[in-house]
C-alpha cells in the first residue's frame, strides 16, 4: 500500500459540545451560561452540556435532578433529535469536500484520511484550520481537531485540545505525549480492566508500555492483553474505513416512575421493539442479535441479548425476544427505572433467502410495512398495537405529555 | 460378574453405546454405559431418556452380574487395549478390566439407580438397510438445526401401502426419498418424526446389508420408535408436534427444465463461490444449451464459469442460489446427470424453486426416488 504510516494523515474531528451547541444556535440568550440538554421532567437525564455547564461538574448522563442541585439555575434546553442529524450531516458533507475517505464514528465524530489530499489541498494543519473555518462559517459550530498518524493518537489528541482546538501529534512526539496519560486513556480500558492495571500497581500508558506483554496478557487475556501493549507503544493499525456499517439501533426509555408491573414494561418493550424495526426497515437493515437492557431503582444495570437464527427486521419477533429475555432476569420484585431494546449484528435485508412457504413471521413483516406505510402519511400513532392504546390513554388522562 | 471378551467385538460395541450419548448430560448417571452379563451373553446398553441403545455381543460369561460404568472412559480404554481377549470382573464396588498386561480398575457408578431402558415388542415394518443408509445421507442434510423449530429439526418417516418416504427441511429446501417398505402389521398409514442426528447415526451403523425392523410404538403419551439389526436397537422418542405438509410443495409436472453434468456443476460450483461470503447466492444463467455461474457483488473479486446444459424451455432463465444449498442436493442425486426444473409460482415477487431430481442420461429421466427442492434467493442486479 502506497500510504505513509510515518506521517500524521490522520484527522479526529469532534464536534465540541454538539447537543447542546445546536440547541444553543436557537437559544442565543443562553451562550455563555451553564445549559443542558434535557427533557425537562424531574427523572430524565442530562444529554449534553454546555462547556460552562461540565466546568461546574455537570456531565452527559447525569440525572437532571443532580445538575440541578449542582447548579439550581441551570438552562435546561429540549433536545431536537432532528435538528442534530440535520446539522451532523452538514459536517459529514465538509468532511467530504476534503477527502473520501471519512469515517463517521457517530453522530458528532469522525476520522479523515488525509494522506491523498496533501498535494491538492495542503499539509494537514491546513486542511484542519479550513475544515474548521468551513464549518464555524456554514454551521456556526465549533469542532476540534486532533491529528496523528493513528486513528487511537489522533482521537486522544482531539480530546486535548477541546474545546474548540486543533493538536497535532507528529509520529517522533508520539511516546512523549503518550505515556504520562492515566491508564484509562488508552482504548479498552474501562473501571474493570483499570482496576485490574491498578492492582499490578499500573497507572500511566508508560507503565504498562514498561510492563512485559506476557504479564498484561496473563492479567487480561490474550487479545486483551496484545492490544493494550500495542496501544501504549501507540501502535493502531486500523485504518480510516468508509464503508457504512451501523453498528446498532436501539431505543431507550425512563419510566417517569419506577415501573415494577410486568404488564407495563412489556408494554414498553412493544412500543420501542416496533420502533426499532421500524428503523432497521427504514436503513434497509436487518438484526441478527436483539438485545434487553434493564436499569433498576438503584442504578444497577444488567444487558442480556440473544442471537437469532434469522435476522429480521420485524418488531414482533424483536419484542418476543426481548421478552423472553426479560423473563429470563429473574427480576423478582425490584423496580424498573429505565428499560431499552437494541438490536445489532446488523446485515443488509434481502440477504436473507425467501422460504419455500410463509412463516408467520413474513406475514407480519408485511403487516408492519402497511404500518410503516401508514405512519409516513398519518404519524406514528395513526396505527399501533392494542396493547398499548391503553397507556397512552391513561398518559393523557394524567396529564403528561406523551 | 465376570466375563471375557473378544477385544475388537467389545471396543465396536462401547463406541457405539457412547456415540448416542450427549456430550453433557445434566445427570451424571446417564453418561453411564450398563454392562449386562448372563447366560445368554453380554448386553452394553446407554440411555439420555431420550435415545437408548442395546449391543448384545457373544462373550464367555463366568458369572453373572450388572455394572455401570463410565461410558467414554470405557470407550477410550476400549480403544487403546492391546490385542488380547479382555476380562471383567467386579470386585466390591469396583471393576477390574485385564488385557493382556494391561490392568484398570474402574469405580461402579450406582446401577440400581440406573432407569430402565425402554424395550420395544413387535415389529411394525423392515426396510433394506443399504436403501435406509443411502436414503438418510441424502435427506438428513436438508434437516433445520435450529432447535427454535423443533418439528424441522427431525427426518419425517412416512408410511403408505409399500413406500417409506423420508423428508427433510429447513425452510429453504425439501429433500425427499423414497425407500420401499414391507409392512408386518397391516396396511395403515404411519408418519414418524425421528430426531436428525439420531437417524444419522443409525444410519451410518445400520448400512451394511441385510434389513433392518422397525417398530413404532406409543405408550402413555410417549411416542417411540426402535431400530434393529444384527445385534443392534436403538430407540427415539418422536418429535412432537406436526411436520408440515411440504410434500404438497412439490410439482405434479414441470415443463422448464435443464440437464447438465453432475460432477460438471459440483466442480463449479465450488470452484466458482471461493470468492463470495458464506452466505451468499451465485447467479445461475441457463441460456443456449449452457449454464453459466457467477458469483457478483463480492468486494474482493468476482467469478465466473461455463458448462454445458440441454435445456428444455424457455431461451433464458436465471436464478440465484445459495452454492452450500445445491452442493447438498447434487450431491445426493447420485446420477451422473442432474435435472434442475424451474417451477412457477403465484407470488409475481417471489422466483419458483428449482427441482434437483437424478437422471441417468442426457435424454431419459430415471425413476425418481430422490427429489431436492431448493427456493432460490431474490435475484440481484
Amino acid at each position: 500500500m502506497s500510504q505513509q504510516p510515518s506521517g500524521a494523515n490522520i484527522l479526529h474531528i469532534d464536534m465540541d459540545a454538539f447537543f447542546a451547541s445546536v440547541e444553543l444556535l436557537d437559544h442565543p440568550e443562553a451562550v455563555g451560561l451553564p445549559a443542558v440538554v434535557a427533557h425537562n421532567s424531574s427523572r430524565s437525564v442530562v444529554t449534553s452540556a454546555t462547556y460552562e455547564a461540565r466546568a461546574l461538574g455537570i456531565r452527559s448522563a447525569m440525572a437532571l435532578s443532580m445538575a440541578k442541585r449542582i447548579c439550581a439555575t441551570v438552562i435546561v434546553l429540549e433536545p431536537h433529535r432532528g435538528l442534530y442529524t440535520k446539522y451532523s450531516a452538514m459536517v459529514m458533507a465538509i468532511f467530504r469536500d476534503f477527502t473520501p475517505l471519512v469515517e463517521p464514528l457517530s453522530i458528532d465524530e469522525a476520522f479523515l484520511d488525509v494522506s491523498g489530499a496533501r498535494r491538492l489541498l495542503g499539509s494537514p494543519v491546513q486542511i484542519a484550520t479550513e475544515i474548521r473555518r468551513r464549518v464555524l462559517a456554514e454551521t456556526g459550530l465549533t469542532c476540534s481537531v486532533g491529528i496523528a498518524s493513528t486513528k487511537f493518537m489522533a482521537k486522544l489528541a482531539s480530546t486535548k485540545s477541546k474545546p474548540n482546538g486543533l493538536l497535532v501529534v507528529e509520529p517522533e512526539n508520539t511516546l512523549a505525549f503518550l505515556r504520562p496519560l492515566p491508564i484509562n486513556a488508552l482504548w479498552g480500558v474501562g473501571a474493570k480492566t483499570a482496576e485490574v492495571l491498578k492492582r499490578r500497581g499500573l497507572h500511566t500508558v508508560g507503565e504498562v508500555a514498561d510492563t512485559p506483554v506476557t504479564s498484561l496478557v496473563s492479567a487480561l487475556g490474550e487479545s486483551a492483553g496484545r492490544q493494550l501493549h500495542e496501544l501504549s507503544w501507540g501502535r493502531d493499525p486500523r485504518l480510516v474505513s468508509t464503508e457504512r456499517s451501523e453498528k446498532s439501533i436501539g431505543r431507550e426509555h425512563t419510566f417517569e416512575t419506577d415501573v415494577r408491573d410486568d404488564v407495563a414494561l412489556k408494554a414498553a418493550l412493544l412500543d420501542q421493539s416496533a420502533r426499532v424495526a421500524g428503523q432497521l426497515r427504514h436503513a434497509g437493515l436487518e438484526a441478527r442479535t436483539v438485545g434487553l437492557k434493564v436499569t433498576f431503582s438503584d442504578f444497577t444495570s444488567l444487558t442480556r441479548s440473544r442471537t437469532l437464527s434469522d435476522a429480521t427486521s420485524v418488531g414482533r419477533e424483536i419484542h418476543r425476544t426481548v421478552v423472553e429475555l426479560l423473563d429470563e432476569l429473574k427480576r423478582g420484585s425490584r423496580s424498573v427505572r429505565l428499560i431499552g431494546v437494541r438490536a445489532s449484528a446488523l446485515v443488509e435485508e434481502g440477504g436473507q433467502a425467501f422460504t419455500l412457504w410463509e412463516d408467520e413471521d413474513d406475514a407480519w413483516r408485511d403487516a408492519e410495512i402497511a404500518v410503516d406505510q401508514v405512519a409516513e402519511k398519518f404519524g406514528r400513532n395513526a396505527v399501533m398495537p392494542a396493547s398499548l392504546m391503553r397507556t397512552m390513554e391513561e398518559t393523557r388522562e394524567s396529564g403528561i405529555p406523551g | 460378574m465376570k466375563f471375557q471378551v473378544n477385544r475388537d467385538v467389545l471396543s465396536e460395541a462401547v463406541s457405539f453405546a457412547v456415540k448416542l450419548l450427549p456430550a453433557r448430560t445434566t445427570l451424571p448417571i446417564l453418561s453411564g454405559v450398563l454392562i449386562e452379563a448372563t447366560s445368554e451373553g453380554l448386553v452394553l446398553s446407554s440411555f439420555d431418556y431420550e435415545v437408548s441403545t442395546q449391543t448384545k455381543i457373544s462373550a464367555t460369561i463366568e458369572s453373572e452380574g450388572r455394572a455401570l460404568v463410565s461410558g467414554r472412559l470405557l470407550s477410550e480404554i476400549a480403544n487403546r487395549l492391546p490385542n488380547a481377549p479382555v476380562t471383567f470382573e467386579t470386585i466390591d464396588s469396583r471393576i477390574h478390566v485385564r488385557c493382556g498386561q494391561a490392568n484398570f480398575t474402574l469405580l461402579s457408578m450406582p446401577v440400581d439407580e440406573y432407569p430402565t431402558i425402554p424395550q420395544v415388542e413387535g415389529e411394525t415394518g423392515v426396510i433394506p438397510a443399504e436403501d435406509f443408509a443411502a436414503a438418510v445421507a441424502q435427506v438428513a442434510v436438508a434437516a433445520s438445526r435450529d432447535d427454535v423449530t423443533p418439528v424441522i429439526t427431525g427426518v419425517q418417516l412416512e408410511i403408505s401401502g409399500t413406500n417409506l418416504s423420508m423428508i427433510a427441511t429447513d425452510r429453504y429446501r425439501v429433500a425427499i426419498r423414497d425407500i420401499p417398505w414391507e409392512s408386518r402389521n397391516g396396511d395403515g398409514d404411519i408418519a414418524a418424526l425421528v430426531p436428525a442426528r439420531t437417524i444419522q447415526e443409525i444410519g451410518k451403523t445400520f448400512g451394511h446389508g441385510g434389513n433392518i425392523s422397525i417398530s413404532i410404538t406409543s405408550k402413555d403419551d410417549r411416542e417411540l420408535i426402535a431400530f434393529t439389526a444384527d445385534n443392534k436397537t436403538v430407540t427415539s422418542l418422536l418429535i412432537k408436534g406436526n411436520f408440515p405438509p411440504v410434500k404438497r410443495l412439490f410439482p405434479e409436472t414441470v415443463e422448464n427444465y435443464a440437464v447438465v453434468s453432475t460432477s460438471d456443476l459440483i466442480e463449479a460450483t465450488r470452484r466458482v463461490k471461493l470468492v463470495v461470503e458464506r452466505e451468499a447466492a451465485l447467479r445461475f444463467t441457463f441460456e443456449n444449451n449452457s449454464l453459466t455461474l457467477e458469483a457478483i457483488g463480492g468486494e474482493q473479486a468476482q467469478a465466473s464459469e461455463t458448462i454445458d446444459a440441454a435445456i428444455t424451455g424457455p431461451a433464458q432463465v436465471v436464478v440465484s442460489l445459495k452454492p452450500d444449498f445445491l452442493l447438498d442436493g447434487l450431491g445426493a442425486v447420485h446420477s451422473e446427470f442432474t435435472r434442475i426444473a424451474f417451477t412457477s409460482v403465484d407470488n409475481p415477487g417471489k422466483p419458483g424453486p428449482v427441482l434437483i431430481t437424478s437422471q441417468t442420461s442426457k435424454e431419459s429421466n430415471s425413476e425418481n426416488p430422490y427429489r431436492y427442492l431448493l427456493q432460490p434467493n431474490l435475484l440481484l442486479r
